[in-house]
């Protein structure tokens, strides 16, 4: 599969009485590793349904490319793998019932098949887990078996929701290396988390905030034009504004404060 | 149908299904054990025939004749005779209810009987419970035969008898009416429940937003998921059948291929009725009762189950057309207690194949391939 880039223009999107993303525009380029971070309720997952084509914008566009050239998304869409972040297994089928069930739906050939399962069962190391059922899964096992249902197909986009939300810190370690994995096979990773501490694993950060986005670019860079040490700093030096003027943006304050987790 | 429909994965939806199926207990109960269940019990329940009619005779005459007569009434079985009340009028056992029918037989019976004249006798009935009334109505003439035939032996009037013989249920037994009746409302009821809970489930757990992401279509899903299930309700009709034929004698005079491949196609029909359901609500909740009202109550009142189609009004007889349970009703009676072939049920087959049709598509067209709310 071709080297696959995703770029938002200007997307807004209501979703009942919330403005979830007001005006984003954001580059994801192929092949690297980027992080949505922001706090609860600044939109990344409305972003994510959007770009994996759930959801549809009110204004704005996204535009697909395959080896820089403009590509329809019915084209791409084979080769965008997404993980929801809501728990979206079946608790009563085990591990194997699961990757047998999304080799069917993606009807893979046999042979493909059976390699690619061998390896992910390897790297997420969840072999001696085949029958255990979903629902037995510990958080960390459970994000890892949604990453392998989506991983099954060879993606050339994956897209995760919050994956490592509620996951141990070992676990969490772990589950980054099979991104950087991810990454080294040219693979666009776009992952949404709101642990701020993870944005300096990316390679390129979007920082969004109430549907908008604050900033974009390589973690340091960032920093450094917000003259700032942490990328907490951004959110609270917003949020601190907002509850000076906490007429400005409504109900999404609230959010944005309680939104700074330190993992 | 989508073009690009991969019999594939609508089979991987239905394997899955099947892994649901096997592991959940309540649909397993759910499909094998309630038909049982409901159908021992409202065949038992569900009787039509009347008996035990309360019945006061005045005899005025108090004769040989008339008390012979009046004995004829007493012992057919149909009516439970009840003592006058003391002094009252002659109605009067009718106006507090002791009686459903009074017998007047006037003073000079026996006489004009051997007279060779008509000899007249006056049944007065409570018409206020019409089912009775109609039901004592259609037994009067057969113990009047009697009587006659008990009373008048030298009679020319003997010679002249009228025979009323029942096709396919001679002894009119509502057995045999209720329980192929009831195999459709049970059997409907059933297939709506269970595929009423798959879709809503899947949005309920958030596993649809994974599947949304998949390349699987509506079509797949929406047939991936009525096979396993129609393999459960045929299941659940063998076991309806099983107990109509060994359970309460009912005769089946049909071919049991034609029959099984009729549920089959009712089934299709009830289980997409309950996969619209789903569709439309996506919450467990109100699909069940959204499937409970919709699979109980037409199909009691509106099917031909209780009430005969023909005497609705004529807006209500195209009106229930629409009820898959209708057609099926008429393909069930048909079968066990007609022996009706394909060619007589041309019409309902061909109802309840337009309806499954119609079902299914919309179930399919309705069906929400992203998260818009």
């Amino acid at each position: 599969m071709a080297l696959l880039g995703i770029e938002a223009r200007g997307l807004r999107k209501r979703l009942g009485p919330n403005q979830a993303l007001a005006g984003a525009s954001l580059d994801f380029s192929a092949g690297l590793l980027h992080g949505i971070i922001g706090p609860d309720g600044a939109g990344k997952t409305t972003l994510l349904r959007t770009l994996v084509g759930l959801l549809r914008s009110d204004q704005g566009e996204v535009i697909y490319t395959q080896e820089g050239r403009p590509a329809d998304f019915a084209a791409v869409r084979p080769f965008l793998a997404y993980m929801p972040q809501q728990q979206s297994l079946y608790p009563d089928l085990s591990v194997a019932e699961h990757m047998d069930f999304f080799r069917d739906l993606y009807r893979l050939p046999a042979a493909v098949y059976r390699s690619r399962a061998e390896e992910l069962l390897r790297i997420t190391r969840l072999e001696k887990f085949r029958d255990r059922r979903a629902g037995e899964l510990s958080g960390g096992m459970y994000k890892k078996l949604g990453l392998i249902c989506a991983l099954l197909q060879s993606p050339a986009a994956v897209l995760l929701d919050e994956p490592t939300n509620g996951v141990d810190p070992i676990s969490r370690r772990e589950f980054w290396e099979l991104l950087y994995r991810l990454a080294d096979q040219k693979i666009l990773v776009i992952i949404a988390t709101a642990y701020m501490d993870e944005a300096e694993r990316c390679a390129r950060v979007h920082l969004l905030d109430s549907g908008k986005v604050l900033a974009s670019g390589e973690p340091r860079a960032v920093l450094r034009d917000a003259k700032v040490s942490s990328f907490e700093e951004i959110f609270l030096n917003r949020s601190d504004r907002k509850e000076i003027r906490p007429t400005d943006t409504g109900g999404t304050s609230n959010t944005a404060a309680a939104g700074v987790p330190h993992a | 149908m989508s073009l690009d429909f991969s019999p594939g994965r609508a089979l991987a939806i239905a394997r899955k299904e099947i892994r649901h199926i096997l592991r959940d207990p309540f649909t397993l109960t759910l499909a094998l054990g309630l038909p049982l269940v409901l159908v021992v019990f409202f065949g038992f329940a569900i009787d039509f025939d009347v008996r035990g009619i309360t019945l006061v005779i005045h005899d005025s005459d108090k004769s040989r004749i008339s008390r012979q007569f009046a004995e004829i009434f007493a012992s057919s079985g149909y009516f439970l005779a009840v003592e006058p009340a003391p002094g009252s009028g002659v109605l009067r056992e009718l106006d507090t209810a002791r009686a459903s029918g009074v017998l007047l037989i006037k003073p000079d019976f026996a006489r004009r009987l051997i007279g060779g004249r008509t000899a007249q006798t006056q049944f007065v009935l409570d018409g206020a419970d019409n089912t009775r009334a109609s039901a004592i109505l259609g037994y009067l003439p057969g113990i009047l035969r009697a009587a006659r035939h008990r009373l008048t032996q030298d009679g020319p009037a003997e010679r002249i008898t009228l025979s009323t013989r029942f096709l396919y249920n001679h002894e009119l037994n509502t057995r045999w009416f209720v329980i192929p009746g009831l195999a459709v409302i049970v059997m409907g009821l059933l297939a709506i429940m269970l595929t009423a809970l798959t879709v809503a489930r899947e949005w309920e757990n958030g596993s649809m937003e994974l599947l949304l992401s998949t390349p699987v279509r509506p079509w797949e899903i929406i047939l991936g998921k009525l096979a396993p299930y129609l393999i459960l309700g045929l299941i659940g009709a063998v076991f309806i059948y099983l107990t109509a034929r060994l359970g309460f004698g009912v005769p089946f005079r049909g071919s049991h291929l034609l029959y099984f491949l009729l549920c089959l196609l009712f089934l299709t029909a009830s289980l997409a009725q309950g996969l619209l359901i789903s569709v439309a609500t996506r919450q467990q909740q109100l699909a069940m009762q959204l499937s409970i009202i919709t699979g109980l109550l037409p199909s009691l009142l509106l099917s031909g189950f209780v009430f005969p189609i023909e005497s609705m009004p004529v807006f209500f007889q195209y009106f229930t057309s629409i009820l898959s349970q209708k057609w099926f009703m008429m393909i069930s009676r048909g079968v066990f207690l007609q022996g009706s072939g394909a060619l007589d049920l041309a019409r309902p087959i061909l109802g309840l194949s337009v309806i499954a049709g119609v079902l299914l598509t919309v179930a399919a067209k309705r069906f929400k391939k992203d998260l818009e709310p």
